[in-house]
């Protein structure tokens, strides 16, 4: 054996400090847990610290508020995929959940009228009310937070530079199975750590990692989360559904995937075109981000793509309008700073102006499936009415888990849903770990077994190296399972895939204990695997565009037709996928959800076709409108898709 | 043009200093530009020597855009963030200097956060939330924690920055936890005893090395003297006095 085997004991293990990470330590420890937070990044360094910082709080716009408004919302937009109890309780705790991270020292701007904080003027798309607030610093506020809720407590033990590589299960009586502890490689010590626990909190993030650099999030989204709790038996859900955001950059190579623009900030006259200038999607500020996404790349795929492989994003009419042209500046400038930052920087002053088009393609961003868990977080399996076999002691929280958003994620959900479920998983593991105590002395020869496994890594010959290997699996999963699928291109993933596997015993890895970078990119390309395969089989399994999941070869689900979620875990040599038939909207409630869409679209299409000087004085009021908006709240009528401002006007 | 200038004007020359169990080891990269006017920042050349000479390179990045933190390294001997720093011909990629290095151009960093280990924002519930914070307030808590600031700092200097395991968290201290420490005093939640705990803090953490320096210098252009150093020399001072 050459890392050497360290033992530890805790009630709680949390991995990961981002928003989940950080709220479920800090919930533990108060409930009397012994808690260990282990991050592969420095201390909430991680997608939360990087965000636009803009989150959710039910009724900080207006009263009307409801739980049931709010869950409402999230169970549309997620094309009813997402669990209902889930959502419930996001709507629930909101408040709750943020005063929490407040305490913290996150510090929104309180509004003079209300004393309470303010959210943005309008609501954001999807959403129907004002509550979307947003914050000085943005994710970094939320950084701020995280990282005092771990520091300030000396019972919660840290350590940086940690590696989860498996969870440790045990067998029960009755065939399920319950935790046992982890195995962590401690990059910075040289160590591996055997954490001998009843409690586990996988608050480790997301995957688009797997697309690099066709992402704007952390490095170390490598699907972790996913992989490792599906190789410890856990149920995944919803795995085809992720978030692309269809208008990030090309070029140069340090801005490449980082976000440029919102369907929404197209504003009024904005269009897609093709590279040869011709029009492929308009009304592009009502359209969702999956439409975007698959109109760029169904040009990308037919030869019509531009040379980075996108398209032009075309706002130059509304920036020649005479009068409304200035304003239309100031709000694209205004309602995404960072993203705009981006565009300065990275772009000619031309195109920065919006007199010359952009050239953008999709960006992976967030995964809305995850691991299945009910909504206290704890992991569920098995079908309604059967046996629960779900992994007993194991939780997730944050991007990790799965059923908050099903087909479509809301914007400025995710740090809530950071903070309400991190809070929740990090109370139900510390209750868990409260009726369990010490180990079987038979567990430990578990630990030993994995221990040996990644031992037996260290020094192995080879004449492949895993970081170049990573670079083949993002282009390959950019290919052939990203923002377009068909049946062709997913079974040539599952193919590439076990192709690759086999590449990894003759991965080169050197001898050295202490921040072993092929170790590293070896236990990562392997997460990377599994996540895909896990992802390409769910995505087979839904054979129709639906939300995140765009397929080339098969007609959309209608929003009529009886809701599922695809279910996917790891057996015994293969995957096994499975339907999860999910409860559907009243009808009534969808056909208006439609007819409002129906009713947008025709009033987008009407402006556009205005005469000039008609069309500037209509857009010249509304940019006037949402810009100085300040108090009573506004709100529109239920089913807007992205960020309907201002159509109340022509409708 | 020669075939040489054409040559020169695809490439750009670097050093990479790698490092491995307690030893430096400097290596020549040629880092092919995708086109003649490309001015690569640091991490893309430090990504391009992963994918083609180094497999095995270490280094820490994360966002990519000036925003976690984590890629801080020193390009020749000043601390850059790596991933919206232009390299040059000739540039020397270095571990930064402040920390110890692990692997190559990974530096240890928990012993910063370490020594402010329950110092922070105890007790801070059961106050009223909805108080607004003050543009200074908003300034601190724009620090991405990337240690650039760590550079010449002579309290930091006093510190043994060895890798000995022992050495959990440092004795004395640098300009992020004294920032970290005047947020709380700038916080309109905090109650008058934490803030007062919080200068407490900061002298114990070595202030007085402040009273003899030029000032401190923030990779991202915090106004660290002007909002930091001074503010807590002079309450520090006022608490002095009250206590004689
Ligand atoms: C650019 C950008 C802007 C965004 N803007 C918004 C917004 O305005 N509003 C909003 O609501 N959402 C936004 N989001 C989404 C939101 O930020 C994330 O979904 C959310 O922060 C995820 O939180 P998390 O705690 O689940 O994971 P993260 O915050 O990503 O934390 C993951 C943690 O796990 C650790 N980790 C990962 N793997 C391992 C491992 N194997 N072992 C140990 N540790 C590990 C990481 O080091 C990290 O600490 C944005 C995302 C991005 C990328
Ligand atoms: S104060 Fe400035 S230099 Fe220091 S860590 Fe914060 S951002 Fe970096
Ligand atoms: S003023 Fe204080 S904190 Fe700043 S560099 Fe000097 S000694 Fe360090
Ligand atoms: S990679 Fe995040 S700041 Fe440089």
């Amino acid at each position: 054996m050459r890392i050497s085997l360290v033992w530890k004991q805790y009630d709680v293990l949390v991995v990961g400090s981002g928003g989940a990470g950080s709220n479920a330590a800090e919930t533990a420890s108060e409930m009397g847990a012994s808690v260990l937070v282990v991050t592969k990044d420095p201390l909430s360094a991680s997608d939360t610290k990087i965000s636009e910082g803009i989150a959710t709080v039910r009724a900080s716009g207006s009263e009307d508020d409801t739980e049931d408004t709010l869950s409402e919302n999230l169970l549309l937009a997620g094309g009813d995929l997402p669990d209902a109890n889930i959502t419930s309780a996001f709507a629930r705790d909101s408040q709750m959940a943020y005063d929490k991270v407040r305490a913290n020292g996150l510090r929104p701007k309180i509004s003079a009228i209300t004393k309470n904080p303010d959210p943005l003027p309008l609501p954001m798309g999807g959403h129907t009310k004002r509550r979307s607030i947003g914050h000085k610093n943005s994710g970094v506020a939320f950084g701020h937070a995280n990282w005092n809720s771990i520091v300030k407590d000396t019972k919660i033990d840290y350590k940086e530079d940690c590696w989860l590589v498996d969870i440790i299960t045990g067998n029960n009586k009755d065939d399920t199975k319950s935790i046992v502890g982890a195995l962590i490689y401690d990059a910075q010590r040289g160590e591996l750590l055997a954490v001998v626990c009843a409690s586990i909190v996988v608050a480790s993030g997301g995957l688009s990692t797997i697309y690099f650099p066709k992402t704007d999030t952390m490095r170390g989204n490598t699907g972790d989360s996913y992989a490792i709790a599906a190789r410890a038996g856990a149920e995944l859900v919803d795995m085809e559904q992720i978030q692309f955001l269809p208008f990030c950059l090309t070029s140069p190579p340090a801005f490449e995937g980082l976000l440029g623009g919102e369907p929404v900030t197209a504003s009024y006259l904005g269009v897609l075109r093709d590279k040869n200038k011709k029009v492929i999607l308009d009304g592009v500020y009502l359209r969702t981000r999956a439409e975007c996404s698959a109109a760029i790349m169904k040009a990308v795929e037919d030869g019509r793509g531009t040379k980075n492989g996108g398209a032009y994003l075309d706002m130059t009419a509304n920036k020649k309008a005479p009068k409304s042209g200035v304003y239309f500046m100031n709000f694209l400038k205004g309602s995404l700073p960072s993203a705009y930052n981006n565009v300065r920087q990275a772009m000619s002053k031309s195109e920065a102006q919006c007199e010359d088009l952009w050239e953008v393609r999709p960006s992976a961003h967030y995964m809305m499936g995850g691991i299945r868990v009910d909504e206290n977080c704890r992991s569920i399996g098995g079908s309604e009415g059967l046996k629960n076999n779900g992994i007993l002691g194991l939780f997730a929280a944050g991007q990790a888990m799965g059923g908050l958003f099903g087909a479509n994620r809301l914007g400025s959900t995710s740090l809530t849903e950071g903070a309400v479920f991190g809070q929740r998983a990090g109370k139900n593991a510390a209750h868990h770990a409260r009726n369990i105590s010490g180990m079987n002395p038979l567990n430990k020869k578990l630990f030993m077994e994995k221990a040996k496994k990644v031992n037996s890594l260290i020094g192995q010959k080879g004449h492949l190296h895993a970081s170049r290997i990573k670079l083949s699996v993002q282009k390959k999963c950019w290919e052939n399972l990203g923002p377009i699928r068909d049946e062709v291109r997913l079974n040539k993933t599952k193919l590439f895939i076990s192709k690759t596997r086999k590449k990894l015993k003759n991965v080169k890895i050197s001898n050295s204990t202490k921040w072993n970078q092929g170790l590293i990119e070896y236990l990562e390309l392997e997460n990377m695997i599994d996540t895909a395969e896990l992802m390409a089989i769910a995505a087979l399994e839904r054979n129709g565009s639906l939300g995140g999941h765009v397929r080339a070869d098969c007609p959309n689900i209608s929003l009529f037709s009886k809701p599922y979620s695809t279910i996917v875990r790891f057996v015994n040599n293969g995957v096994n996928v499975a339907r999860l038939p999910r409860q559907q909207t009243e009808f009534k409630k969808l056909i208006k959800f439609k007819f409002e869409e129906q009713k947008k679209f025709l009033g987008a299409k009407i402006l556009r076709l205005m005469p000039m000087i008609l069309k500037d004085r209509v857009l010249e009021k509304r940019y006037k409108k949402i810009m100085n908006i300040q108090k009573p709240s506004i709100t529109v009528q239920p089913g807007s898709v992205e960020a309907a401002f201002g159509d109340r006007k022509i409708l | 043009m020669t075939k040489k200038e054409t040559r020169d004007r695809q490439y750009l020359n670097v050093t990479i200093v790698t490092h491995s169990e307690g030893k430096d080891m400097p290596v020549n990269f040629k880092y092919k530009k995708r086109h003649d006017r490309e001015k690569p920042m640091a991490l893309d050349v430090l990504l391009q020597a992963q994918e083609t000479k180094l497999p095995d390179l270490a280094f820490r990045y994360g966002c990519r855009a000036r925003n976690c933190g984590v890629c801080t390294i020193d390009i020749n001997g000043l601390p850059r963030i790596a991933c919206r720093s232009v390299v040059r011909e000739n540039d020397k990629l270095k571990a930064m200097s402040t920390l110890p290095v692990i692997t190559d151009l990974v530096v240890r960093r928990d012993q910063i956060s370490r020594q402010l280990r329950g110092k922070i924002y105890r007790n801070s519930g059961g106050n009223d939330l909805n108080v607004d914070a003050s543009e200074d307030y908003h300034e601190l808590t724009s620090c991405i924690e990337c240690y650039a600031c760590l550079h010449n700092c002579p309290m930091h200097q006093k510190n043994s920055i060895d890798q000995s395991e022992s050495n959990e968290s440092y004795e004395y201290g640098n300009p992020f936890s004294l920032l970290k420490l005047q947020t709380i005093v700038m916080d309109p939640v905090s109650s008058n005893s934490q803030k007062n705990d919080a200068i407490t803090q900061a002298v114990n953490l070595g202030l007085d090395t402040c009273l003899n320096c030029p000032g401190c210098k923030c990779g991202i252009g915090i106004d660290l003297k002007g909002k930091v150093v001074d503010p807590l020399i002079t309450a520090s001072k006022k608490i002095a006095d009250e206590q004689f």
